[in-house]
């Protein structure tokens, strides 16, 4: 979109120079405000949206008791939030996908490295978790509550399954295509196995890991809701059930725009972290 | 002083890349490579340098046989192979993982200085021009100071002003420490620009097939009429370095059968 937008907001930008001021002025002035606003054109939609429903609904053209206007979804999460319902549900969702994804990115990063560095562990054990993979995780669920029992236990295995797989594929396949060149560099400098992890190995897959990191903890936030509607007494999944069970919808919106900021959050968080050594990267930047 | 001893090289496909060469190169020789494709150059280079030792033969560096990359034997590849999430700076910087920050810091300072390049060492690999990037390589290989310097076609993917920019820069570079270099070419010019012996190779197996001095006083001129004397020399010595492979084929019953299945 940044292509498009940019080309965009600079022609808006010239002709808006070429009306009011000289152009050497002009530059700063542009970059400033197309700041705030290349973020609000993909708000336009959203808001345009939510606003328009608003309005039919105080117009009474549609009763909006299925579908509530965002002044009562607003309404309600404020509710929520000021009962604390809504943080204590959150922290327990939280949690529950905090140890699922520590658990299987642990996994998937001890065997993906295994089995990207090893061909022999890579033939061993890649065409079994290949073969798993193609199982829909939620189809272990039946299992993992005969095994694990209803509660926590079985819950935080199934976001583990289902963060394991995205991070396990995208390492392996990081440590395979390491450039072989820079790897020689690595030898033609002597580094020792260890220092050729830490200097060539290791920064070279970041980037992948970094991905596979983010599509691993969006999974792991599907399977939190797939294990919290399932049967749960606390936790965002089960404020949606208890929405649907008493039909408040605001309850249900309420719950999923949660779901979206704590997702977004955390996604924001790896994209934080690994920043500071992913600046090396030769992409089209978005800024 | 570098001695090769009846180097071969047979790869584990069977491919007999290299059939035993013997050469001696003296310490601050520079030596060219040159050869038609399939001469095992650049196998010969990574013999050297102990990336893939001989399969026959020996490597050997002041009496120390090499059969792995050697802390006095530097290595330019025909690629620059910086290091993308490494600053210029800590590439060229590469090679010294273990030396004290402030020796490091200094060395790096003073090689980015005589490349010339003192401005971009806070920049990413990706922010150089090719030219640029293969200085930077050029600096890392020499940081550590190596004895023996080897370089596998190194100025081929540049255009031709930066290429001969490159060679006298690496005429100058050499200069400081007059360490040896080994020069893998496909270039004629290049050969005689730089080096003080050419040695042609003849293909399937590689073998030395002739070794022209270079007698000329640096820095050499590129038009002058000597200069296309012993360019002369090294073409024809070239041309039949590659007719002979045919014509021994002929003349050699036993190689018929195993240069057959070459053509």
């Amino acid at each position: 979109m940044s292509l498009v937008a940019m080309t965009i907001a600079a022609q808006n930008a010239r002709s808006e120079g070429a009306a009011h001021e000289t152009a050497p002025a002009e530059p700063t002035a542009f970059r400033r405000r197309s700041r705030w606003l290349r973020p609000a054109l993909g708000l336009a939609l959203p808001v345009g949206l939510a606003v328009a429903w608003e309005f039919i609904v105080r117009m009474g053209w549609a009763s909006g008791r299925l579908a509530p206007p965002p002044s009562v979804i607003f309404a309600t999460f404020v509710d929520l939030a000021r009962t604390g319902e809504l943080q204590r549900h959150t922290l327990v969702t939280l949690g529950r996908v905090a140890a699922g994804f520590g658990i299987g990115v642990a996994a998937a990063t001890v065997i993906g490295a295994a089995a990207g560095y090893s061909p022999l562990v890579r033939r061993l054990i890649d065409p079994s978790i290949q073969g798993l993979r193609a199982i829909p995780s939620i189809a272990w669920v039946p299992l993992f509550i005969l095994w694990l029992g209803i509660f926590e236990a079985s819950k935080v295995t199934l976001i583990a399954a289902g963060v394991f797989f995205p991070v396990y594929l995208g390492l392996m396949g990081a440590i395979q295509s390491v450039d072989r060149k820079l790897v020689e560099v690595g030898r033609a400098f002597r580094l020792t196995d260890i220092e050729m992890v830490r200097r060539i190995l290791l920064p070279a897959v970041l980037p992948a890991y970094v991905l596979s990191l983010r599509s691993g903890l969006g999974l792991g936030w599907m399977f939190v809701i797939a294990a919290e509607l399932m049967g749960a007494s606390e936790g965002l999944g089960y404020l949606l059930i208890d929405g649907q069970q008493l039909g408040k919808p605001a309850e249900i919106v309420a719950a999923i725009v949660a779901f979206a900021i704590v997702g977004k959050a955390t996604d924001w968080l790896i994209v934080l972290a690994a920043a500071p050594f992913l600046r090396w990267e030769d992409v089209v930047r978005q800024d | 002083m570098l001695a090769l001893e009846r180097v071969g090289k047979t790869y584990p496909n069977g491919v007999h890349a290299l059939g035993g060469v013997t050469l001696d190169v003296d310490l601050g020789e520079i030596v060219a490579v040159i050869g038609g494709s399939g001469s095992g150059k650049s196998t010969l280079l990574r013999a050297i340098g102990g990336l893939d030792p001989p399969s026959e033969g020996a490597v050997v560096l002041d009496g120390e046989r090499i059969t792995a990359p050697h802390e006095k034997i530097g290595i330019i590849f025909q690629e620059p192979r910086l290091l993308p999430w490494l600053k210029v700076a800590d590439n060229v910087g590469f090679g010294l993982g273990a030396r004290p920050r402030a020796e490091r810091a200094a060395r790096v300072a003073t090689a980015l200085k005589r490349v010339g390049l003192t401005d971009k060492a806070a920049m990413w690999p990706r922010e150089l021009s090719g030219g640029q990037a293969q200085r930077v390589a050029i600096a890392r290989a020499l940081v550590p100071r190596p004895e023996v310097l080897l370089l596998d076609e190194p100025f081929s993917a540049l255009d031709a002003f930066t290429r001969a920019d490159l060679q006298d820069h690496l005429l100058d570079l050499w200069a400081d420490a007059k360490p040896t270099l080994i020069l893998v070419t496909h270039d004629v010019d290049e050969s005689i620009v730089l080096a003080d012996r050419v040695v042609v190779l003849c293909p399937r197996p590689g073998r030395i097939f002739d070794e022209i001095d270079v007698d000329l006083p640096r820095p050499r001129d590129r038009q002058s009429a000597a200069f296309d004397f012993v360019k002369r020399r090294v073409l024809v010595a070239l041309d039949r370095s590659l007719n002979r492979a045919a014509g021994a084929a002929e003349a050699e019953p036993k190689a018929n059968a195993g240069a057959a299945l070459w053509w």
